[in-house]
């Protein structure tokens, strides 16, 4: 069932290259078996706890090792079903915004290099996924044509040398360990120059392909060039799949001293992500770059929640590092998705078109509302829940003032950018005129993964279970 | 091993100097070829370190000198990856290039429309 989660996809992709002419309903198709496949490995994992496979029956330490434990399955959950919402977006889409009929393979692609990077516990294996994801995602990125391609090809750059410090970090292990999976190599860990040096060179090229904060810079303009549809894949999914492996490196090989010593420093990024790119986010005149921002934004709860968890350890906070991720794919799929119907329709890039928008097009405006406020932080949404989370795991470590606080701060940064494209739009003095009628079915797409985040509410107490127990 | 460390050790500076140089290469030079060249080295770089580690593991433990084939099935991998990452992105730099040039050509027509 596992191979199928990647077979199938691959099938498709392939296929979808024979005969374009039905390229859009085979991804569709292999999205939807994919998410009803991953609901039921998600299910049978959980029922049965973790499952490990050694690929084509090699013996331990020569064969790729892979592990579907409940995280990530979740995740495997997650990027099939914002697979399936977007093209069915881009479905109900084609033939205003004449999409490229590049979209179905590459989408099916990026679907499939997720997937293996989930699942992969081999650093050489996460690799070549890792390399995957950037070609198929820039290549995504350039499909919006002529302005895309300069943003695209610095993209293109940054990612292949992010790729190129992980893979030098990861021949430097092997060189000291003979091993690559990484429960191997967690069990043989000692801590010295080399195994530092490898840590650091494999940090900075996956900070740098998952933008967290000082090498965010090209997030911005590759993540608005792109296509609605393609950004929200980026934002929600993309950027996550280096933070994964990241996760990974720090909590399960680097030694406790290695972890304490970096903790300061991530926990450092990540209020500055959420300091200067919510600045930056109030500042931008364009729709999309806001949107873009708030991605680098809440990176840096995700980066925050690292640090802490190195810091003190405490189950609860890595449940909330999670929490912030599930809920901000949601909660940008959503965003990326509105903005783009909003400027499809209404005309425009720069953010005063949305003028109005609350009256020509409630329903888009609505599900950017309700996406917000999960940006935010508003109870009960899935964002709320992982900034719970995160406070009562900080709470628990007893007296702590200034991380609570850097949260109200940063909370209130999110909630003046969101307002300022709610109150824009609320402006029903003169509303920017739509150039045709609004469609329906798009803003209803755009609307079904904002209110999946405040579902996330409902099941709060099942997933903060999964979730802390893979912690332990 | 003792009487290979002299030549191990030529080969592992060679390797850090062409990641070195390919770094240098990739954060100074503007011009977009020169920078994929860069990553190339770079990668060049790396994957002569494999080869020598590859060397190196092996060599230690056993009597006979066999390479390591693990290492040598990453280098593969390794290639693979890098040529096909360095075609897309000569692609994608091409389409760069043309589009510059589509769009630089009407501005030259629009100077030379004064002097018409």
């Amino acid at each position: 069932m596992m191979i199928l989660l990647l077979v199938l996809p691959l099938l498709s992709a392939l296929l979808m290259l024979l005969w374009p002419r039905i390229a859009p309903l085979l991804a569709l198709f292999s999205a939807a078996a994919s998410s009803l496949l991953a609901l039921q490995l998600l299910l049978q994992v959980a029922e049965q706890g973790t499952r490990y496979w050694l690929l084509a029956g090699w013996p331990s330490g020569l064969a790729i090792a892979w592990q579907a434990d409940t995280l990530s399955c979740l995740l495997i959950l997650l990027s099939t079903v914002l697979q399936l919402l977007v093209g069915l977006y881009a479905f109900a889409t084609r033939s205003r915004d004449k999409l490229s009929q590049g979209f179905w393979p590459l989408s099916t692609l990026l679907q499939l290099s997720l997937t293996a990077l989930w699942l992969s516990r081999d650093l050489f294996n996460l690799y070549v996924c890792l390399e995957l994801l950037g070609l198929v995602a820039v290549a995504l990125v350039s499909l919006s044509g002529r302005k895309a391609i300069k943003p695209a090809f610095n993209y293109l750059l940054l990612s292949l040398f992010g790729s190129l410090c992980y893979l030098l970090g990861v021949v430097l292990l092997y060189g000291a360990y003979g091993l690559l999976d990484i429960a191997g190599l967690a069990s043989q860990w000692q801590a010295g120059w080399l195994s530092n040096s490898a840590l650091l060179l494999m940090s900075l090229g996956l900070m740098l392909k998952a933008a967290i904060w000082p090498l965010h810079a090209w997030l911005p303009a590759a993540h608005a060039a792109a296509p609605a549809p393609v950004s929200a894949l980026l934002s929600a999914l993309v950027v996550k799949g280096p933070l994964f492996i990241l996760c990974l490196l720090w909590l399960q090989l680097a030694s406790t001293s290695q972890a304490q010593a970096m903790a300061p420093l991530f926990a450092a990024a990540g209020l500055a992500a959420l300091l200067f790119g919510g600045w930056s986010a109030l500042r931008t005149p364009f729709a999309k770059n806001l949107v873009a921002y708030s991605t680098v934004a809440q990176l840096g709860y995700a980066t925050l929640a690292l640090g802490l968890m190195l810091t003190f350890d405490q189950p609860l906070i890595f449940a909330a590092l999670w929490l912030f991720v599930l809920a901000h794919a949601l909660a940008k799929a959503a965003c990326f998705l509105a903005i783009g119907e909003m400027s499809a329709t209404l005309g425009g890039k720069r953010l005063t078109i949305l003028k109005g928008a609350s009256q020509t097009m409630p329903l888009a405006m609505f599900a950017f509302a309700v996406a917000g406020g999960s940006l935010i932080g508003l109870p009960p949404s899935g964002g709320f829940l992982a900034k719970w989370a995160l406070l009562q795991g900080l709470w628990l470590q007893g007296e702590q003032l200034f991380w609570p606080l850097a949260l109200v701060f940063a909370t209130l940064l999110s909630a003046a950018y969101v307002f300022r494209v709610v109150v824009l739009a609320f402006d029903r003095a003169d509303p920017v005129a739509p150039d045709f009628a609004p469609q329906l079915v798009p803003q209803w797409l755009a609307l079904l993964p904002a209110l999946a985040v405040w579902a996330m509410a409902l099941f709060s107490e099942p997933l903060l279970l999964l979730l802390r127990l893979e912690a332990l | 091993m003792t009487e290979l460390s002299g030549s191990l050790l030529l080969f592992l500076l060679t390797a850090a100097s062409l990641v070195a140089i390919g770094v240098y290469g990739f954060i100074i030079g503007p011009e977009p070829l020169r920078r994929i060249l860069a990553l190339n080295i770079i990668s060049a770089g790396i994957f002569m370190l494999m080869v020598v580690l590859a060397y190196r593991t092996s060599g230690s433990g056993a009597t006979e000198l066999a390479a390591d084939p693990v290492l040598q099935a990453l280098v593969l991998t390794g290639l693979v990856v890098a040529v096909s990452a360095t075609a897309f992105a000569l692609a994608l730099l091409a389409r760069l290039e043309q589009s510059s040039s589509e769009m630089s050509a009407p501005l030259q027509l629009k100077q030379t429309e004064p002097e018409q």
